[in-house]
């Protein structure tokens, strides 16, 4: 009996410190957000003074950020960006994922392998050649690349990232379901849409969910395919609180907080799925 | 994985490696390359700028780009050739580089960038931009003898590199030494430092002896230096010395004047007295609530101090001042960045030019001092400001020492030089031996070169 009530003891010790550790790197994590989201609401004044809470809440820096810096037109851009990345990656992705993990054929490995290898190449080395091509397509098609949505999203739907992802969650599917699926008749394209998409439902919002916050944080390509505020995203926008003499903090960080939330609300959102999703690729540590 | 798949892998990654190289290092299509002859001024009268449009790359936000964007407005409506200006922020001045040396390679750049010297030098040597000289001496939409003789000759002559004139400036500021009166009367001093020693002395006083008014009383602090080069080459410039040899061919970092520079910074960290900069604009943030005796900055930012001092709470005596300099005359560093004109079409290159010259005429660059608070190109403006000079009292006093300036190496690679000095100045700070620093930079840096 006494043996067991230590053993409770040292395990409620054991565990009363991993919860410290956690709360205390959770606390170190959030610090940035919650120094933000103060400082978005307070005065010039503070922010130049370091106070870390304000004496006055001043909503009206999110107002001022939002109609001075055209927040609203970037936030909309983002968005269509955005979703319309989302929804190019999740299908393409799908469509490559699916015939790398359930189909053999001459060359699969290799194919895999090839894909796998483009993860090595620095985002900034595609850069150049990216824009070369854009620039090309740009030059031939019958619509508009360079400063229009195009541009932002057709090269960021086809990841290598989000295809080894999904190709490691398709793998683990049992082999008894493609083989009950040609018993009733199936072929490959309709195995995977009515049969496999409705299983990969934490995978497919893990994925859109990297693709959504890669294309809302992005920024130098962005910058670098636009020309006019037309099809600009937010990360722009924040932008405009800086100029060489010095930056606005206060409304700098009501926009960054105006940008964070559709992130933040989406995780909250999904976080279940998201966890699940990493786990169940393999992704997890 | 089998051999021949890890090799075939490997040959798919140096594929795609080579891919991002530069695609064409021919001389393109030649139909709007240098052979079009322009640069000699032969077919220029007779081009027409006619119903051309340009566009303008520019890093310009807020109450600065608003009023461009209404001169830009004000040029549309008026200029009488039916040519429309566009007018686009680009991001800053390191964005519009990386953009500018995509875009060159892919053909889609604009009519009009603003480029620093180095960075102009670098766009004219990859066949970016054009000579202005053809412009500029041009009879019929070039500069008049009375027009050359009101631009400021040493502004016009940053941008001029062994006789191309690959910018043209609209504007200046230089960089001067922001120091906190009340705080230096405090400490028993009657005026700002002549030499760095006496910098030092004060530094070291500040340190021990904070400032009564200042806002929160967390630190106190001679000075912040920031790791960038401009600081640096001020500290060099101020002593006599230079970041280049006489003939503009090799860096002299490694010079004596830098290493006293250093040493000093080395030995007042070292006390305690001087700090790195930890994030953007700090130095300045600490200066506003009355933490740090000095700051090195631009002019520009002259009212942005004004106003950051009133809204952190401080209210003390401030102004600016060469940097110590001894008993010889001051020596600033003046910088700014001008505009280029790209290579494009002839007609859209003049165009781009009508409008550069009507920007820098008096009117306009008058009215530009006012929304940036930079210094104009033209003597007539600086003439027609008296009423903003007395407004603005640091503004005027730091105007009278451009006399004294000198400016920054305009050698293509100097961007890249630029980082290693930066990194230099954090080394020395962290402790590491100024001498073999120095040594390591000058080496670095000429190493540079070799890619030009």
């Amino acid at each position: 009996m006494a043996g067991r009530a230590t053993a409770q003891t040292a395990n409620r010790w054991h565990r009363g410190l991993v919860y410290a550790c956690l709360a205390a790197g959770a606390l170190i994590a959030a610090v940035p957000f919650i120094w933000m989201a103060l400082a978005s609401v307070m005065t010039r004044s503070e922010t130049l003074r370091r106070v870390f809470f304000p004496s006055e809440i001043m909503w009206d820096n999110y107002r001022l950020a939002w109609e001075e810096a055209d927040f609203g037109l970037y936030f909309q851009n983002s968005l269509i960006v955005a979703l319309l990345t989302v929804a190019g990656t999740l299908l393409l992705s799908l469509l490559a994922a699916y015939p790398l993990a359930r189909m053999r054929f001459a060359g699969c490995d290799l194919v895999f392998a090839g894909i796998l290898a483009t993860m090595m190449i620095p985002e900034t080395v595609t850069m150049v050649p990216n824009f070369l091509t854009i620039t090309w397509i740009h030059q031939l098609s019958p619509i508009p690349w360079l400063d229009s949505w195009p541009a932002l999203t057709i090269p960021f739907m086809a990841s290598a990232f989000c295809i080894f992802l999904l190709r490691q969650f398709l793998r683990g599917l049992p082999a008894d379901l493609w083989d009950a699926a040609q018993i009733d008749g199936a072929g490959h394209v309709r195995f995977l849409f009515q049969i496999v998409l409705p299983l990969c439902r934490a995978p497919l919002l893990t994925v859109g969910m990297f693709t959504f916050i890669g294309s809302w944080n992005a920024l130098a390509w962005p910058l670098l395919v636009t020309y006019t505020p037309t099809w600009r995203p937010i990360a722009v926008g924040l932008q405009q609180f800086v100029n060489e003499a010095g930056a606005e903090v206060h409304l700098q960080m009501a926009g960054a907080v105006i940008a964070t939330l559709p992130v933040l609300a989406l995780y909250f959102l999904i976080q279940r799925e998201f966890t699940e999703g990493i786990s169940m690729s393999g992704m997890k540590g | 994985m089998a051999t021949r798949q890890i090799l075939a892998v490997t040959v798919l990654a140096l594929l795609l490696l080579q891919g991002c190289g530069r695609p064409d290092d021919g001389d393109g299509d030649g139909s709007d390359g240098r052979s079009a002859g322009l640069e000699t001024g032969a077919t220029l009268e007779t081009v027409d700028p006619g119903g051309q449009t340009v566009r303008f790359w520019y890093q310009h936000t807020r109450r600065r780009e608003d009023e461009l964007q209404q001169m830009i407005a004000d040029f549309n409506a008026t200029n009488g050739h039916g040519i429309e200006v566009i007018g686009e922020y680009a991001g800053s001045y390191g964005d519009i580089y990386n953009k500018m040396l995509v875009t060159l390679q892919g053909g889609s750049s604009p009519s009009m960038v603003v480029a620093y010297q180095n960075q102009a030098l670098a766009y004219y040597e990859a066949d970016g931009i054009v000579d202005l000289n053809p412009y500029m001496e041009s009879e019929k939409w070039g500069l008049t003898p009375g027009d050359r003789d009101d631009l400021v000759a040493a502004f016009l002559a940053q941008d001029n590199v062994d006789g191309t004139q690959i910018g043209f400036p609209p504007n200046r500021s230089l960089e001067t030494l922001y120091y906190n009166a009340d705080w230096l009367a405090e400490l028993g001093y009657d005026g700002p430092p002549h030499t760095w020693l006496q910098f030092a002395e004060m530094c070291r006083r500040a340190t021990a002896q904070p400032f009564s008014r200042a806002v929160t009383g967390a630190h106190s602090l001679g000075f912040y230096m920031d790791a960038d080069a401009s600081r640096l080459a001020s500290m060099v410039f101020s002593r006599g010395g230079r970041l280049v040899n006489a003939e503009n061919t090799a860096y002299t970092l490694d010079s004596r004047e830098a290493r006293q520079a250093l040493v000093l910074m080395a030995e007042l960290a070292g006390e305690g007295v001087v700090r790195l900069v930890g994030e953007d604009y700090g130095d300045q943030t600490a200066f506003f609530r009355g933490e740090v005796l000095f700051v090195l900055g631009s002019t520009s930012g002259l009212p942005n101090f004004r106003r950051g001092i009133e809204d952190a709470g401080g209210s003390f005596a401030w102004s600016v001042v060469p940097p110590p300099h001894g008993a010889g005359p001051p020596v600033v560093n003046v910088y700014g960045a001008s505009i280029s004109i790209c290579r494009t079409t002839p007609a859209q290159q003049l165009a781009a030019w009508l409008f550069l010259r009507w920007f820098t005429g008096p009117e306009q660059q008058a009215r530009w001092v006012r929304a940036s608070n930079y210094f104009p190109a033209r003597k007539s403006a600086a003439a027609g400001l008296s009423d903003y000079f007395a407004q603005n009292p640091g503004f005027g006093k730091a105007y009278a020492l451009l006399d004294y300036g000198r400016s920054e190496p305009a050698m293509a690679g100097y961007q890249q030089v630029r980082r290693l000095m930066a990194d230099a100045i954090v080394e020395v700070i962290d402790g590491a031996e100024v001498g073999q620093v120095l040594e390591r930079l000058q080496r670095r840096a000429n190493d540079t070169l070799k890619d030009y």
